[in-house]
């Protein structure tokens, strides 16, 4: 018989407090996150804000490390062995399923968009960004770069490709190295530097003079008013609700299944309650407090009242890789601050790609007995093999694709899952006994009403009115240009050939673990 | 920047930095037990 791999576990509980808020904290918090709340009432736009977090993030929050701690115990380090754990039936361990797919097909993206920042951060060191003359010359240096197009600035795109094989090179790696010399070592040294990096910036953006003399209301003030000034009739537009409750769920990383697998690598009687609120809290301050002071007031001092709603509504890759670059052009010592800028967000992208492929390595390790670094290297090279598709059809709507079931849709779906799964049949009762087990932090007990009722039925909504506005029409593949169709055809179908490869696995790992029907 | 900017930001960066402070407080504490 087969020895059973020793159970990984963290090293401290500042690790994984470390390496979930790592995991959270990405690109959306500095991008994203500043922009939606500009384009949604500003101050205002922070009261569906919070009370979407303390009604469905810090829940959800909770709910996941405490499925994931409890499958754990049970030996279980990904979402189909927590599921069937937590519900008996056979269609369980299916929907656990989502949570290796999703965080996959997300990390296939993901790592590739990480690269162009390591690249622009070398970029930015050497001086060629900021030697760029204009906006216009940086969104040609962005497209060359990325293979749409060839002109002065790259022939072709290899450099880009250099640069993503040294982000999965560097991916894996951490990976290889497992749970506690890999993951948690790295989150505790690249987290810091990343909060002190984007210290730097807020100071330099909060230290700025105005950029034009004879324009002196182009200044950060004025910056951080229209980040912050309320439109309280905004309140009163469903899409302002639903755009701050999209904005919570996406930020802590929570429905992704990531959590889960991240938790599971606690022991018995390690607190989760006051760790899952320490990572949210974390998160918060990188996405509210920093993120929200460096990108919004920094663009309107440059670009003034009027364009800068063009640029809020340009998309968060024309203001991270467009403009930003193009302001940091501008300013003394700017390459110095285009190097920090790129960098930290590589740094969010790296703490956050690593969780975004461990549940798919640590299911090929605990559910099939395969050493770690057997089960990283294997995982790495069908990752590898899968970014190709999204790396050199990047133009013809593959990465919105991979975004839209990764990204969108697996999410709300599995974070609606697990919240009903948890608290209705898991039953409420030994859910709120599992939150409170070994916890360091008395949760109030409202939030056992919440965690049965208002997070699921809140949760259910979002669901329910994103299908109707936005899911039917991508799902219908209305909005994809005629040329684009066959690559948005076939991404679909090779989604649909993982989904159902890694379910034929889950199935096979089932009848393994529990021939005989010894389930329990 | 208007007083109500001012309110909101303020207002919400004060929780924040409150929620932070609270739960590092308990979290570093209940290390320097564990040690």
């Amino acid at each position: 018989m087969v020895e059973k791999l020793k159970h990984e576990t963290w090293g401290s509980k500042l690790g994984i407090i470390l390496a979930v808020a790592g995991s959270a904290v990405g690109l959306g918090n500095f991008l994203r996150f500043p922009v939606q709340a500009a384009n949604n009432g500003g101050g205002a736009f922070m009261i569906p804000y919070f009370i979407s977090l303390f009604l469905i993030g810090i829940p959800l929050m909770w709910i996941e490390w405490a499925i994931g701690r409890y499958g754990g115990v049970h030996g279980h380090t990904t979402a189909p062995g927590m599921f069937h754990r937590l519900w008996d039936n056979r269609l369980g361990k299916y929907f656990g399923v989502i949570g290796i797919f999703g965080p996959m097909v997300i990390f296939i993206y993901y790592v590739y968009i990480e690269s162009w920042l390591l690249g622009y951060s070398f970029y930015s060191l050497t001086g060629v960004l900021t030697d760029i003359p204009d906006k216009e010359s940086m969104a040609k240096f962005l497209s060359a770069y990325q293979g749409q197009e060839i002109n002065a600035y790259f022939q072709s795109p290899a450099p880009a490709y250099l640069f993503f094989l040294i982000t999965i090179l560097l991916n894996i790696t951490i990976i290889f190295r497992g749970v506690r010399r890999g993951i948690e070592s790295l989150c505790k040294i690249a987290m810091p530097m990343l909060f002190l990096a984007a210290v730097i910036l807020v100071i330099r953006v909060v230290t700025l003079d105005p950029p034009y003399p004879d324009k002196p209301d182009w200044n950060i003030l004025n910056g951080f008013g229209y980040l912050w000034n309320p439109d309280f009739s905004a309140l009163l537009n469903a899409k302002t609700w639903l755009a701050a409750a999209g904005q919570v769920f996406f930020t802590l990383s929570v429905g992704i299944g990531v959590i889960l697998t991240y938790a599971s690598y606690l022991k018995r009687g390690d607190d989760i309650a006051l760790s899952g609120l320490t990572a949210a809290s974390t998160n918060e301050f990188a996405e509210v407090i920093l993120g929200g002071s460096i990108v919004i007031p920094l663009a309107f001092a440059f670009f003034g009242p009027v364009d800068m709603k063009e640029v809020a509504s340009s998309g968060a890759f024309n203001l991270g890789f467009v403009s930003m670059p193009f302001i940091f052009s501008k300013i003394s010592l700017g390459a110095l601050f285009s190097f920090l800028w790129f960098f930290l967000l590589f740094l969010a992208g790296l703490t956050s790609s690593i969780s975004l492929i461990e549940p798919a390595v640590a299911f090929v390790r605990d559910d099939f007995q395969v050493d770690r670094k057997k089960a990283a290297a294997i995982m790495g090279a069908i990752a590898f093999i899968l970014c190709q598709p999204a790396i050199f059809f990047l133009g013809h709507g593959v990465v919105d694709e991979l975004d839209f079931w990764g990204g969108t849709f697996c999410l709300v779906l599995f974070g609606t899952i697990e919240a009903i799964l948890f608290s209705w049949a898991f039953g409420i009762d030994r859910a709120w006994e599992e939150i409170h087990h070994g916890a360091q932090l008395n949760i109030p007990k409202i939030y056992k009403w919440i965690i049965k009722y208002v997070t699921p039925v809140l949760l259910l909504i979002i669901l329910g009115t994103w299908i109707v506005q936005q899911g039917l029409s991508t799902i219908m593949m209305e909005n994809v240009k005629d040329g684009d169709a066959p690559y948005v055809f076939g991404t679909r179908i090779g989604l649909m050939a993982l989904f159902v490869a890694l379910a034929v696995l889950v199935r096979i790992w089932h009848k393994k673990t529990f021939k005989g029907g010894a389930d329990k | 920047m208007t007083l109500f900017g001012w309110l909101f930001m303020a207002i919400s960066w004060t929780l924040i930095i409150a929620l932070l402070v609270f739960c590092f407080s308990r979290v570093l504490r209940e290390k320097e037990e564990d040690l």
